[in-house]
């Protein structure tokens, strides 16, 4: 249902502007109009203008924006703890903090950089210290060679390693020794040992080869190669102590100031909403003017609280809506528990307008119909209703996705019906276990039946579009426009008498009256709907067609469903064809639902709510406090 | 020879309405994607413009059926 909505101004001293703008923003119920069509009435354009923030209220934008980007820097640089509750009032303490802010920014920076920096310089050692483990075991024997120069390298192709040796060779005329050896993590590394005059040769060769060369800090070279591992260890452990007392330092600042920091730059933020409002306000010489909608329910309680809020010095005005305010007025939806979570198609597809249908009620009753009719499967159904409960009592979801779980557990209460009149539970498996025969049809060979019931099903549901359309347009009084509608249910109307007396389900003599009252209604669909009229009713036609889709998806359901039960047979190994069966299955539940989804909605959206649905609308989102 | 026929203009039916649906489609989804990443809001809209072109070959599907069932 679209809440009734009134047009409101709300006139004051100017004085009391961002008082007020805040009092609104706590009642969360008046969407502010930016726009002044339709509010200000041509003589007084003169004497009513946007509202100009003085010079203090710009010196406040820019302190207040100076210290939200400080703020911002200071939690960035601290870790996340759980926060206790802070009730220090910020507006009160908010000058203090200035002072304290850009010291802990500058003290804490600082901390964080070293942090950083430690970070670095042990994740180097840690790769050092992985390598020369690895080669520790080769290191006694590439010492034995005098005046020896050990190159650690790692080796990417293990390929490469036999014309790494011919090179090296060459340059060094066979006085050298390359062992390898692989490390815990897989790399395998090499040590290469040489005499002090053919190292220049040798890093040359591994860099045209690309044999990455382990480098170590010019620290490293005062100490021999098997020390080097022990001066490691030592340095790792003291950088690592240096580490975590920066971080007991961090996590202490933290849990004392984070709360504090945190509850200031949430009133920041309210603050600057309230600025950001003002932005929309427009004043006279001495007042300022509000224009905005609100529930038409909630007027005289909001007037009432302006009343006894500020002493009766700022009224509030209900204004008559014209004409041209229709097109601009938000839509706000409220429907009963069961509809409610169907507002989410109407929320994430095209709004209706004031004036027309609320969509959700209409996709409420029918979505899950078609959807239960396209899956149509008591397995499936339970499958699915199974998930949707233990996701909604186990998992704690977000708004959207709780609304998307509600309407897949209410259309898997659909499926199960109707894969009960079906005779379906998993493919025709419940007929195999249990013998489950179908109440009134059974798709997989019934295809005409079927075809014949989704017709009625599109008949029906165009005809209510058609009737609801007519309606509209006679609130609407566009009487040619109503006069179209109902011609093209009486002609559809005499489609069906036509078709009937075909099959001779009516009396054959039906058939040549109806022509000719067809023949006697198009001109008239001419002259009232212009030359497109005859064609809309064509359109009507293929419309009704189109909703052979729920027979022609659901049979692709169950064929799949049924081959995956012949698919589990054939393997002729229970276990093996419970996998087999069962990750068929689940492939076409996983299809079942977003097929049937966006078909059902398609047929919402394109074939029903085209006859009488205005989209259009504009969101109601009126200034309030943001969670 | 008059059954090859029969499943010959099932198969035309259902095959050149899918193939003109996948057309469509193929269009109408290299726009939707390209209006997405500039408008991501719109993207139930461009679910439901996708699946418009479905009707084709549901049409197709609905004609070759008839022509499978009625006419043997």
């Amino acid at each position: 249902m679209i809440v009734k909505m009134s047009k409101v101004e709300i006139v004051g001293p100017k004085g009391l502007l961002e008082e007020v703008l805040s009092f609104i923003r706590e009642t969360g119920i008046l969407q502010i109009e930016p726009d002044t069509i339709g509010f200000i009435a041509k003589e007084d354009e003169d004497y009513i203008k946007s509202f100009l923030p003085d010079m203090n209220a710009v010196k406040e934008r820019a302190f207040l924006e100076d210290m939200r980007r400080k703020i911002d820097d200071l939690l960035n640089l601290l870790p996340e703890v759980t926060m206790r509750e802070s009730y220090l009032e910020p507006s009160k303490i908010l000058y203090d903090l200035t002072k304290t802010l850009d010291l802990h920014l500058a003290l804490y920076s600082e901390l964080s950089l070293r942090r950083g920096a430690i970070r670095e310089e042990l994740e180097e050692l840690r790769g050092y210290e992985r390598f020369l483990r690895g080669i520790e075991s080769l290191i006694p024997e590439a010492t034995e060679i005098p005046d020896v120069e050990l190159i650690g390298i790692t080796i990417r192709d293990l390929e490469a390693i036999a014309q790494l040796r011919i090179e090296l060779s060459d340059v060094t005329r066979d006085r050298f020794e390359l062992v390898t050896t692989s490390l815990d993590d897989g790399t395998v590394v090499g040590l290469i040992s040489v005499t002090e005059k053919d190292v220049e040769g040798v890093r040359r060769i591994l860099s045209d080869e690309r044999f990455p060369e382990m480098r170590f800090p010019e620290t490293f070279k005062a100490y021999p190669f098997p020390e080097k591992i022990r001066y490691i260890r030592e340095k790792t452990s003291g950088l690592s102590n240096e580490l975590q007392t920066i971080e007991a330092e961090l996590e202490r600042f933290a849990c004392g100031w984070r709360p504090i920091y945190t509850k200031v730059k949430e009133w920041i933020n309210e603050r600057f909403s309230v600025l950001s409002a003002t932005a929309y306000v427009f004043e006279t010489r001495m007042c300022f003017i509000i224009y905005g909608w609100m529930p038409k329910e909630k007027v005289p309680e909001l007037k009432e609280k302006l009343d006894s809020e500020f002493s009766g010095r700022v009224i509030l005005e209900e204004k008559g809506m014209v004409e041209e305010d229709l097109e601009r007025v938000p839509i706000m939806l409220r429907n009963p528990p069961y509809f409610k979570p169907f507002e989410l198609f109407t929320r994430i597809l095209p709004l209706p307008r004031y004036t027309s249908y609320d969509s959700t009620p209409f996709i409420g009753i029918f979505f899950p119909i078609f959807f239960g009719m396209i899956l149509g499967d008591a397995g499936y159904g339970l499958f699915l209703a199974i998930i949707s409960v233990i996701l909604l009592r186990v998992v704690r979801l977000g708004r959207t996705v709780r609304d998307a779980v509600t309407i897949l557990l209410i259309s898997s209460g659909y499926t199960i019906f109707f894969g009960l009149l079906y005779g379906e539970f998993f493919g025709e498996l419940g007929h195999r276990l249990f013998g489950l025969k179908p109440i009134c049809i059974e798709r997989r060979t019934a295809v005409i039946p079927m075809l014949y019931f989704t017709i009625s099903v599109g008949i029906i549901h165009i005809l209510i579009g058609l009737i609801l359309g007519f309606v509209y347009a006679l609130k609407r009084k566009t009487k040619s426009e109503a006069i179209v509608k109902f011609l093209n249910i009486v002609m559809i109307l005499f489609v069906l008498a036509f078709v009937a007396s075909i099959f001779e389900i009516l009396p054959k003599f039906f058939t040549k009256p109806v022509i000719i009252a067809m023949l006697i209604i198009i001109p008239f669909l001419f002259f009232l709907g212009g030359i497109l009229a005859p064609l809309e009713f064509l359109k009507n036609i293929g419309n009704i067609i189109s909703y052979v889709r729920i027979m022609a998806i659901g049979l692709m359901s169950v064929l799949l469903a049924f081959t995956a039960n012949r698919l589990g047979g054939l393997t002729g190994d229970i276990m093996l064809g419970i996998i087999v069966a069962g990750l068929l299955h689940i492939l076409n539940i996983v299809v079942g639902v977003f097929s049937p989804t966006i078909h059902s909605l398609r047929l919402h959206y394109v074939e029903f709510f085209g006859k009488f649905i205005e989209h259009g609308g504009r969101r109601y989102e009126p200034l309030e406090k943001k969670d | 020879m008059e059954k090859v026929l029969i499943a010959f203009a099932a198969a035309l039916a259902i095959g050149l309405s899918a193939i003109a649906t996948a057309w469509a489609q193929s269009r109408i989804g290299a726009a939707g994607a390209g209006t997405l990443a500039e408008k991501p809001e719109l993207s139930g809209t461009i679910i439901i413009l996708l699946a418009i072109p479905e009707t084709m070959v549901i049409l197709g599907f609905v004609i070759s059926t008839m022509i499978l069932l009625l006419l043997e």
